[in-house]
């Protein structure tokens, strides 16, 4: 199979959510070179929280567009990414947990950074359950 | 095509870890790979991690899997050998 030139991703976030979910990211799949983290500190000021997302875009970018993925909608994080947003070049999707990364990190097929943005979207959403909704009617199979 | 039942054996189940060397497994094979519980008809696609987590494949559970392609003999022979094989974790 033909290398495939991946989509990159920056997530970004209030402290160090951003870093740690990477490299949780990276102990699933191994090694991420085309995501990267932003961490904007507490205090950190506006512009040098932009100067550190312009520089993690540049970093990931193989030619196919960089997707944001952000911590929390209206969060200073999700504001300052919000400012790169470029239809079909840098995508910003809020909300990030594990399963949008690791759905990010395998990339097996060359698709437009918008449907990956729905993709990772529509992942984020499916991925929450509640475990007891679960676990309870198998239980009453299981007692009946 | 071919189908075989396989019992998770390792201590964690199909959890992420292993979950991603299945995943990495299958994606060598041009072969299309399914995987269902016998128990229930939650299918999954063994080249996708979020897709086989949401099997919740505990330790015992017999899940049946279905491998159609050109190279299904080689695809299947080394899927049974890591499941098998707890994914290296026994």
């Amino acid at each position: 199979m033909a290398e495939i030139k991946k989509i990159g991703c920056v997530i970004v976030s209030h402290g160090q959510v951003a870093n740690e979910l990477l490299s949780a990211a990276e102990n699933v799949v191994g090694d991420l070179g085309h995501i990267t983290a932003v961490s904007i500190g507490w205090h950190d000021e506006v512009e040098s929280a932009k100067e550190q997302i312009s520089r993690a875009i540049s970093q990931v970018s193989e030619g196919r567009g960089v997707l944001l993925l952000t911590d929390m909608f209206g969060g200073t994080p999700t504001n300052i990414s919000a400012m790169f947003y470029e239809q079909g070049e840098v995508e910003i999707v809020t909300g990030v947990n594990l399963p949008m990364v690791i759905k990010v990190a395998n990339q097996n097929t060359e698709i437009p950074l918008t449907q990956m943005a729905d993709e990772v979207e529509n992942q984020g959403k499916e991925a929450i359950y509640q475990a007891g909704d679960l676990l309870i009617p198998k239980k009453m199979i299981k007692d009946a | 095509m071919l189908e075989s039942n396989l019992k998770i054996v390792n201590q964690l189940g199909l959890h992420a870890r292993a979950a991603a060397q299945l995943v990495k497994l299958s994606s060598k094979f041009l072969s299309s790979i399914k995987i269902q519980r016998t128990d229930s008809n939650i299918e999954a696609d063994a080249k996708s991690i979020l897709s086989i987590l949401t099997l919740a494949a505990s330790r015992g559970t017999i899940i049946n899997i279905t491998i159609n392609g050109s190279d299904e003999e080689q695809a299947l022979d080394e899927i049974e050998q890591l499941i098998n094989a707890g994914f290296g974790e026994l």
